[in-house]
């Protein structure tokens, strides 16, 4: 410690040294010219160097202030700025030179001249070393990886838990804030979200899909047979008085039409077919997708909000762009899909038993016949859900002999969970083999088609092996018929037409538009789905559609389309999945399955393979769900520190890469033993879950030497030790004042401000201590004081409450102790006690006693004359 | 109003330790010198007027009258005394930063916490001579200028509590400590102080922490006690062998203090030797080579062999038979691998399974922790599961190494010594009987290097 006590020096030295005491030597000079010692005026300061840095800080502080000051981060967990460290965590370490042990930096003073390394590899791994700790015994989840995973990324567990209540309506109402057609993607969905379910670390992934699709038929047969609207996501914004238009009724379009349509637009759906569903309709089979019951009860729920479909109106054939512009609409989405079948390049295709499989399957879905297809060996090329849809279609319409050629694996075809469906209705498949040219007769009709085989190669840029022929394995199918279905583009021929200007496609075949205003190069013009992003599954051109809903009545709103940009981007970061201890303590239950109808029975059949569930299945099915969300998420420090230091994991990526495959949660050196907590959700302010506890102290340390209350501390002992309240009692059974600063200072998500709604405060009469706080702090004047008493409002049925006769309910002041013995006598008298008249003693002053001063003379009161209070004491006077 | 007189120290405490509370004390050579247990003899060691008779309180009233402050202290660090608690800082430094650090009040805790279980060398010391703890307890604080001493014991050894009572009431009536001492008006107060705790108490700060009336936890150091201590006054806290043994320091010279233990730690410690067909505790000179302690453990029983010997207690180190050449002090006991610790000396003959037992005292430590720092709640919890999983035959391929790593950076971010040394029987037993923690049960393995 230095001296605190400095002199000035400048100005002493300099009276010395300029006027000797002995010319000057009076007193008075002496004291005008100098000054008494003094305090400092601030603090000494000090020079540190941090990572090779000179920085500046002042005597006194930690090494961390002095790098938090100086804009140098040092990770903490259990530092509480308002407090002084606490040394829990361990994450602060830092290096300091000459010392033996890596100090932690909240609680090691700087001194002038040290050398600080706050990124050293040592000291990064101790904190890594101690993540992986709390990590092991962190029984809580971060992000749910379905909703990452679903490209509309959908509230899961959000409608699961509302399905769980079998509160339908709900559920859906949740499940319509990103998606509008949940009965439709229950049935049509390939549910990327279900590969990536923590509940397959338990046993077996949720069926999600067959979950919303249950509670999606529950509103569409209330809309249907009771009338009953179906649950809006938002409500419905008043008109803008802005037209859109929209383009295509696919999923793409009618999703956009959809939330435009919330937004309080009006809305003009324009089809080029003479229905609406666009692939919807006729893509996909009556047998996955009833037309009537589903899909069209669906695009009600958009009917009803007021869009209007124009049917039999193609752009391009009907319209085009300059006709919309005339027609007054504000702006135009271009949702048209892909529709243009690939070819494959090969000779004899252009043969004319060789179909476009979409084509063929316009006409299938439907139920109808296609011609001639009864009784001819067809093969169908392709491995997506089109070729799904070709090749069961074909059974069903009697083909003899069908045939599914494609040319990677099994496991990489995206349509890999129905082929088994296929396969036991009776189509055959074969894996692994390119066609190389259609083989015709001199009629030119189709006698087979020659394959080769191929051999996985390495990985291309999806990740999936690439197919290479191997020379020498031709062999050939014979067959009458092909159906190919190895992906589309879209049409974009109108693009070059006349009126449609500024629009323009890309390299590969696609409509130009940004991937987040979604905007062409025509204003007001913008371009969204599978036109967009080439063929694509009905969920992602959902999102399209969604999202660039958002961007169009940005738009009609006249806002900027490229703050939009920005702001779209920070919003929908990629987030990062935190290693998770295993879940030991779950319950095992399978998961419950749909079942399909008998394959004998399908293969004849368009009607709806798939038995839905019971309401007891749904709700059992959804209560599977573990619920692994946080509401910290974006706020969590040790889910901050966690991925910058690599000991978060990105548990159900797979790693195409490196081939590793999927990393599991057993990369955590340390997963043993770990603890699981209940939640504690007992208090009305604060939300306690132990599980996402770390032991950082903070809390306990807040409430005790701030608020003062001191809820929280360390209880029990080693591995077993909880920052929790004593005996883990209810916080209601603690001097909690329920200010919320634990909640505040919770790097975690253990504690947390409970979402609630208020609707009426009570006030517990028999603990208010008149403290006055409330009053203070009320900031709309609820509470108040009076010019006599504190007046409470509580609520609107009983407005005010007289404190003070509060407090006398068991407390004993001055006020309530002469109102007790001024009224003793009427109460005594209706208590039926009675007093001797004889022995009444004046014992209060009149102006307390309230009774008349000549009454209580004779005794008894004249003043209670005729309400027989008196007689009632007995043979008093009057007699 | 007083509603009914404290109860009169006789009645509180028996006057004289029982026989069974006492354990043995082991004999050693006749050229080992006897500081610490000079009047362990003594057939009533609460009995003042025989305990003055034999020396006491010539030192204090020298260091009151005649040393004053500094030169206690100049004479205690030229004693080369060291800290008895298993740290072995010089006590005389200690002493001087707590007396030089600007405060209104300084304190002296007397350490007899005696955290580990299985010694009771501190015990067996205040039972025996409660003076010399108490005499060296008045000689710190009138070296550092403290006016309140507190010497702090298990609240559930009422008897050592009673002794202790009974003592210091003893020296307060004649004026050693007290209101009065030696009749200059200057303030000694003296008290027992009994806490209800664990194993960790027996770390400095936690003692500290326990005896403001708080939970048990450990603060980060620096700043040191000696700076900030006991309610943030500087506060030095001693083991009662140190204070025990400056009173004689005081009384026959640094010189001759010197002259006994090693150069590097003069002076004697009291060792707790525990052989599993007997044990007792002996006062042993600092240096003295670990085998010629371990004789005075007796022999083994017939047809058994030494195994191990573990030193220092719970959190101790294993050290094999052919070390036994290592010195029994500071130094040379953690260059072994092991420290002085509690003092406790467990010779393990072969019928143990050290696996075992380093599970068990891995256990131990992990389960005392206070669960204040995340290496020590998790990660020595996490050593004591790798060692369950070796015993159990589960050991996961990358354990031995995971192990040793973990040690390492436990010991690197920890907080207080408790976490830094549970991590010893591992690493000591891991070190020096590579083939009981292999995997392959092959001796000598690349893992167990560290």
């Amino acid at each position: 410690m230095t001296d605190t006590l400095a002199r000035p020096e400048p100005r002493a030295a300099e009276t010395e040294a300029s006027t000797p005491a002995t010319t000057r030597g009076a007193l008075a000079d002496r004291l005008l010219d100098t000054q008494a010692p003094q305090r400092p005026q601030s603090t000494p300061r000090i020079r540190i160097e941090v990572d090779g840095r000179v920085v500046e800080g002042f005597e006194g502080q930690t090494i961390l202030e002095v790098c938090r000051d100086n804009g140098i981060e040092i990770p903490t967990l259990c530092y509480e700025p308002k407090l002084p460290g606490f040394g829990a965590c361990r994450m602060c370490v830092v290096e300091v030179e000459g010392e033996e042990h890596p100090p932690i930096s909240c609680s090691r003073s700087c001194e002038d001249g040290m050398k600080v390394q706050t990124q050293t590899e040592e000291v990064r791994r101790l904190r890594r070393t101690n993540l992986e700790l709390i990590f092991s015994d962190h029984n809580a989840y971060c992000l749910p990886p379905c909703q990452n995973k679903c490209p509309s990324h959908i509230d899961i567990p959000g409608f699961l838990k509302a399905n769980a209540e079998a509160n339908w309506r709900e559920s859906t109402r949740i499940f319509k804030r990103t998606i509008p057609f949940p009965s439709v993607l229950g049935r049509v969905c390939p549910a990327p979200c279900e590969e990536h379910c923590r509940r397959d670390e338990v046993d077996e992934a949720i069926a999600i899909r067959d979950s919303h699709r249950y509670a999606g038929d529950q509103v569409l047969r209330a809309m249907l047979d009771e009338h009953v609207d179906p649950p809006v996501p938002f409500e419905q914004q008043v008109s803008s008085g802005r037209r859109a238009a929209v383009i295509g009724s696919g999923p793409a379009g009618m999703a956009a039409a959809y939330y435009l349509l919330l937004a309080g637009h009006d809305v003009t759906v324009f089809e080029r077919d003479p229905s609406p569903g666009g692939m919807l309709r006729y893509g996909i089979p009556q047998y996955r997708l009833p037309k009537v019951e589903v899909l069209e009860a669906e695009y009600e729920s958009v009917t009803r909000l007021g869009a209007r479909i124009v049917t039999n109106a193609g752009l391009g054939r009907d319209f085009t762009l300059d006709d919309l512009t005339n027609q007054g609409f504000d702006s135009v989405l271009i949702a048209i899909g892909c529709y243009d079948t690939n070819k494959l390049g090969i000779p004899g295709e252009d043969a004319a038993e060789v179909l476009d499989g979409l084509e063929y399957l316009r006409t299938a879905t439907l139920g109808l016949p296609y011609p001639n297809h009864a009784g001819k060996r067809v093969v169908v090329i392709g491995g997506g859900f089109t070729s799904m849809d070709c090749s069961r279609t074909s059974i069903r319409q009697g083909a003899s002999e069908v045939t599914l050629v494609y040319r990677r694996d099994m496991k990489d075809m995206p349509a890999s969970d129905e082929v088994h469906e296929a396969i036991e209705e009776g189509v055959t498949a074969i894996f692994q083999a390119g066609p190389v040219r259609v083989i015709t007769d001199d009629a030119g009709n189709v006698t087979g088609v020659e394959f080769i085989r191929m051999q996985l190669g390495e990985p291309d840029a999806s990740g999936r092996r690439r197919p290479e022929p191997a020379p020498g394995t031709e062999f050939t199918i014979p067959c009458d018929r092909v159906l190919l279905a190895i992906g589309q583009g879209p049409e974009l021929d109108w693009a070059s037409q006349p009126g449609n200007e500024g629009v323009q496609a890309t390299k590969n075949r696609r409509l130009k538009a940004d991937a987040v205003t979604f905007s062409t190069g025509r204003p007001g013009v913008f371009g969204s789905g599978d036109v967009r992003i080439g063929a694509a599954t009905v969920v992602e051109a959902i999102a399209e559609g969604r999202r660039a809903a958002y961007a169009v009545d940005a738009y009609l709103k006249g806002m900027d389309l490229d703050a939009i940009r920005t702001r779209q981007t920070l919003a929908e970061p990629q987030p990062e999945f935190l290693s998770i201890v295993p879940f030991t303590g779950e319950i095992k239950e399978p998961r419950y399955r749909l079942k399909p109808l008998p394959a004998e029975q399908r293969n004849r059949s368009y009607i709806e393979y798939e038995l839905p569930y019971t309401r007891e299945e749904a709700m059992a099915e959804s209560t599977r769900c573990l619920q692994c969300t946080c509401e910290a998420i974006g706020f969590c420090d040790l889910r901050r520190w966690g991925i910058e230091y690599g000991t978060t994991l990105q548990t159900l990526e797979p790693d195409n890469h490196h081939g590793a495959g999927y990393r599991s949660i057993t990369e955590n050196r340390f997963t043993g033993v770990n603890h699981d907590y209940i939640r504690d959700d007992s208090h009305a302010f604060i939300l306690r879950e132990p599980s996402r506890c770390i032991d950082c102290g903070r809390c306990a340390n807040v409430c005790a030497e701030i608020v003062g209350a001191a809820c929280y501390d360390f209880m029990r002992i080693g591995f077993d030790t909880l920052v929790t309240t004593p005996l883990d009692m209810s916080l209601n059974d603690t001097p909690c004042v329920s200010c919320g600063r634990c909640a505040e200072t919770c790097p975690t998500g253990a504690l947390m401000p409970k979402p609630r709604v208020l609707e009426k405060y009570e006030v517990d009469e028999s603990r208010c201590i008149l403290c006055g706080i409330c009053v203070d702090a009320c900031p709309y004047d609820a509470l108040r004081d009076s010019t006599e008493f504190e007046l409470s409002h509580t609520g609107r049925s009983e407005p005010m409450i007289d404190l003070m006769a509060l407090a006398a309910i068991d407390k004993e002041t001055e006020v309530t102790y002469i109102r007790r013995e001024r009224d003793w006598l009427e109460r005594a008298q209706i208590e039926g006690r009675v007093y001797d008249p004889g022995r009444l003693l004046p014992v209060l002053p009149p102006t307390l006693a309230g009774i008349p001063a000549g009454a209580r003379t004779n005794g008894n009161g004249h003043g209670h004359d005729g309400h027989g209070a008196v007689a009632a004491l007995g043979p008093g006077q009057h007699e | 109003m007083l509603l009914s007189a404290p109860p009169s120290r006789e009645a509180v405490a028996p006057a004289r330790p029982r026989a069974r509370d006492m354990v043995t004390i082991l004999k050693t050579p006749a050229a080992w010198p006897r500081i610490l247990l000079a009047r362990a003899d003594a057939k009533d060691p609460v009995d003042l007027d025989a305990a003055v008779a034999e020396g006491a309180f010539v030192a204090l009233e020298r260091a009151f009258r005649e040393l004053g402050g500094a030169g206690t202290t100049a004479a205690v660090t030229a004693s080369g005394l060291r800290g008895r608690g298993g740290a072995g800082y010089p006590t005389g430094d200690k002493w001087r930063t707590a007396a030089t650090t600007e405060a209104d009040r300084r304190y002296v805790v007397a350490n007899g916490y005696g955290a580990d279980p299985a010694s009771h060398t501190d015990r067996t010391l205040m039972m025996r001579d409660p003076y010399a703890v108490i005499e060296g307890t008045a000689i710190a604080a009138t070296a550092i200028g403290a006016r309140e001493a507190f010497i702090a014991v298990r609240g559930e050894d009422t008897e050592l509590i009673a002794t202790l009572s009974t003592a210091i009431g003893n020296a307060t009536d004649a004026g050693y400590v007290g209101f009065d001492v030696f009749g200059s008006g200057m303030e000694l107060s003296m008290s027992v102080r009994p806490v209800q705790g664990a194993y960790m108490l027996g770390e400095e700060t936690v003692l500290l922490k326990a005896l403001e009336g708080k939970r048990g936890q450990p603060d980060q150091r620096p700043p040191h006690p000696a700076e900030t201590g006991l309610f943030e006054r500087p506060t030095v806290v001693n083991n009662v062998q140190t204070l025990a043994a400056v009173p004689w320091i005081i009384r026959e010279g640094a010189e001759a203090f010197r002259a006994t233990g090693s150069t590097r730690a003069p002076g004697t410690v009291l060792v707790q030797v525990r052989t599993p067909g007997k044990d007792g505790v002996a006062e042993v000179p600092l240096g003295t080579p670990l085998r010629e302690v371990v004789k005075l453990g007796g022999r083994l029983p017939e047809g058994r062999s030494l195994q191990a010997v573990l030193i220092g207690g719970p959190s101790g180190g294993l050290l094999p038979p052919d070390a036994l050449d290592t010195p029994y002090d500071f130094d040379g006991l953690r260059d072994a691998g092991a420290h002085l610790g509690s003092g406790s000396l467990v010779l393990v003959d072969d019928r143990t399974d050290l696996l075992e037992l380093v599970g068990v005292l891995t256990l131990f430590c992990s389960n005392e922790a206070c669960g204040k720092s995340i290496p020590c709640r998790i990660g020595t919890r996490r050593l004591a599961e790798i060692v369950a999983r070796r015993e159990a035959g589960l050991l996961r391929p990358a354990d031995p190494q995971l192990a040793t790593d973990l040690a390492h950076d436990i010991v690197a971010s920890a907080l207080c010594d408790h976490e830094r040394l549970a991590t010893l029987p591992l690493t000591s037993g891991m070190r020096y009987f590579a083939s009981a923690f292999d995997p392959d049960s092959r001796p000598a393995t690349a893992a167990t290097g560290s």
